[in-house]
């Protein structure tokens, strides 16, 4: 099982800015046009240039993904391989994702009429069959290395114990809960237009905490509810009753 | 009506007319031209005004609903009776036009079903999306007695009229649980936006803050509604009702500020209140708008025994509750997302023609239904059951 869940290290040092990734990437999920400066619809990844260095922008495909916790109708999912698809047979277009995702990833056909959610999907077609992602097959330095998600980390590991000129950090390993996409890189992150990671657990923890008072608000709120009701026709009652009471206590004497 | 004389264009049927020829105008952008050409949303700011207004303050503003609702009928206020099928009507209206505003909202609005057959129970959406669909037939069902009351069929109407009164009251009780839980949550939408969400407003107690903002919000906007009612659509209520309404604003309204200073000392935004920037200013006119200038004006004797006055009081509350939605929606994420949106026109339009025909019905409600008395009672209910309920005896 754990050789199967697959991912990505990207190297920041190997980087060269060739802009390969970008076009094998375009090539694999039939995008038009030309690399772009930002993700968007037509582009899933995306070298910048930060502090001298090139930084791929792309879907981290979290552990636990926020994206996929706010889906209402299960459009993406993280699979077992370790990409996190999304499923445009069952989206039905609330943006929520868009909101959740800390990095802001997914992107919207805003210019269509029939528009869906667009993100890297981590080539989950490819994967299946036991394929690299398109990006890491096309880079020449290797600076992007596809592999199993451990077999990776372990690599990751093996390069900052060898060379103390890297930043003793593998972003992704903790991030988000954990992902499946890894930098490792000489320069500190933050100085590289990385997000900084808002918590120590995943995003979507925060949410259960809050849906998981469900259960409790109904019953102890119901209950509540149900008890004042009973006090209430008790009241209605009584005052009933004894309102009866005087008018025949009236009547008897008169 | 007696409107025999009245003329056949008016300013009001005027200004009608132009909101629907935009309105339309703005559908046909939506739908036949595209989402660009209808809406300034962007991968940046992928909700805009759509959810920060129709929804989150159309559902807000609902709230008197379920009080009003538990007050009578679970609480036994005799005395807000009169209110309340007012009160229902707004909610209906109010989760009416929300449903209708999500075909504009959605991508893909003709797979509005897909909730109901995909399930995803770690969606904070999910749970909304279900309350909102399962209170907005609770709602319908409140409701009904208005209709069916003026249906020809003397046994139907009879026979309904009696189920009704005898299981009206479970649907009240899932009706608060229900808006309890779906108010609370617009605000839980927003507890993954850690990171993103400015720390003004990011507090993993957004369901409490919402929940406990909607609740004034609701009763502010039945204030406007009777008071509108009462001064153009020929009703009468005692108008110390709305004095008494007012009146439960304040603490209202101060739990909530009470609640929003713990929290924010609790969340660390405290050192956010004072900074040069925007968001600062947006804090503190959602702040005075929604607290502060509302609790002051409410203590004023002069203020409190006016109607218009109090009108106009909760016209300030209910824009200092829109405020701090559309703070949470939009203002508190545009510093992460670089977003810098302002709703185009056809966003407007569309909400402005959706709330007018909310409005419509709620004026042709009143006109036609039984909604609101037409004359005041002879003897006033008093404060809890007892009182009315020997007076009908």
């Amino acid at each position: 099982m754990a050789e199967n869940k697959k991912a990505l290290l990207i190297d920041i040092t190997k980087c060269i800015g060739c802009h390969s990734c970008e076009v094998a990437c375009k090539a694999a999920h039939e995008l038009p046009g030309d690399p772009e400066p930002n993700l968007s619809e037509t582009a899933f990844t995306t070298v910048q240039e930060h502090a001298g260095k090139n930084i791929r922008r792309l879907c981290m495909h979290c552990e636990e993904p926020a994206c996929a916790s706010a889906c209402l109708v299960g459009a993406l999912k993280k699979t077992s391989y370790g990409p996190v698809a999304y499923d445009k047979t069952k989206c039905i277009g609330c943006r929520y994702c868009m909101i959740a995702c800390p990095n802001s990833v997914p992107k919207y056909e805003w210019s269509k009429l029939v528009p869906y959610v667009k993100k890297c999907d981590m080539c989950v077609n490819r994967v299946v069959q036991g394929q690299p992602t398109a990006c890491a097959e096309a880079c020449p330095t290797g600076a992007t290395m596809f592999g199993g998600r451990d077999q990776l980390l372990r690599e990751a590991r093996r390069r900052l114990d060898n060379d103390s000129s890297y930043v003793q950090h593998i972003y992704g390993e903790r991030e988000f809960g954990g992902t499946s996409v890894f930098f490792i890189s000489d320069v500190p992150f933050e100085n590289l237009g990385f997000t900084v990671a808002p918590a120590e657990e995943p995003l979507p923890q925060l949410t259960q905490a809050a849906l998981g008072e469900v259960p409790t608000v109904v019953l102890v709120g119901g209950s509540l509810l149900a008890g004042l009701y009973w006090i209430t026709q008790r009241r209605r009652e009584v005052a009933l009753a004894e309102a009866a009471e005087k008018a025949s206590r009236k009547e008897e004497r008169n | 009506m007696p409107d025999d004389k009245k003329p056949l264009i008016t300013p009001w049927r005027v200004i009608l007319a132009i909101i629907f020829a935009a309105g339309l105008y703005a559908t046909y952008l939506r739908f036949a031209v595209g989402w660009s050409a209808a809406t300034n949303m962007s991968d940046a700011q992928p909700w805009g005004i759509w959810v920060g207004l129709a929804t989150l303050c159309g559902v807000g503003l609902s709230a008197g609903g379920f009080a009003t609702a538990a007050a009578v009928y679970l609480l036994g206020m005799e005395r807000y009776r009169p209110i309340c099928r007012t009160a229902i009507i707004i909610a209906f209206l109010g989760y009416g036009s929300v449903c209708v505003g999500y075909a504009y909202e959605l991508g893909l609005p003709w797979r509005f079903w897909h909730p109901v057959v995909y399930w995803n129970r770690h969606s904070v959406l999910f749970e909304v999306c279900w309350c909102i669909i399962m209170y907005t037939t609770v709602l319908a069902i409140e409701f009904s007695p208005a209709l069916v009351e003026k249906l020809p069929w003397k046994s139907l109407r009879e026979w309904y009229l009696h189920w009704h009164h005898r299981i009206v009251i479970a649907f009240v009780l899932a009706g608060v649980l229900l808006s309890s839980l779906h108010q609370s949550f617009l605000g839980g939408l927003f507890i993954i936006t850690k990171g993103k969400e400015y720390p003004l407003w990011y507090s993993t107690h957004l369901t409490t803050l919402f929940y406990l903002s909607a609740i004034p919000a609701g009763l502010a906007m039945i204030v406007i509604a009777l008071y509108l009612s009462v001064r153009s659509l020929n009703v009468k209520i005692d108008p110390e009702i709305l004095r008494e309404l007012s009146a439960v604003l304040v603490p209202l309204l101060a739990i909530f500020a009470i609640f929003r200073g713990v929290d924010l000392a609790h969340e660390g935004g405290l050192g956010y209140l004072f900074r040069w920037r925007s968001e600062t200013g947006y804090f503190w006119l959602e702040m005075a708008l929604f607290v502060f200038i509302p609790i002051v004006l409410l203590n004023l004797e002069r203020i409190r025994n006016s109607p218009v006055a109090l009108y106009w009081t909760s016209a300030i509350v209910v824009m200092g509750f829109i405020a701090n939605r559309i703070n949470v929606s939009i203002t508190g994420l545009e510093r992460a997302t670089h977003a810098g949106y302002t709703p185009k026109w056809s966003e407007l339009a569309i909400t402005v023609m959706l709330m007018t025909c909310a409005v419509l019905a709620f004026r042709y409600a009143v006109l036609y239904l039984d909604i609101l008395p037409r004359s005041l009672a002879e003897k006033r209910a008093k404060w809890l059951a007892n009182a009315g309920v020997v007076a009908n005896a």
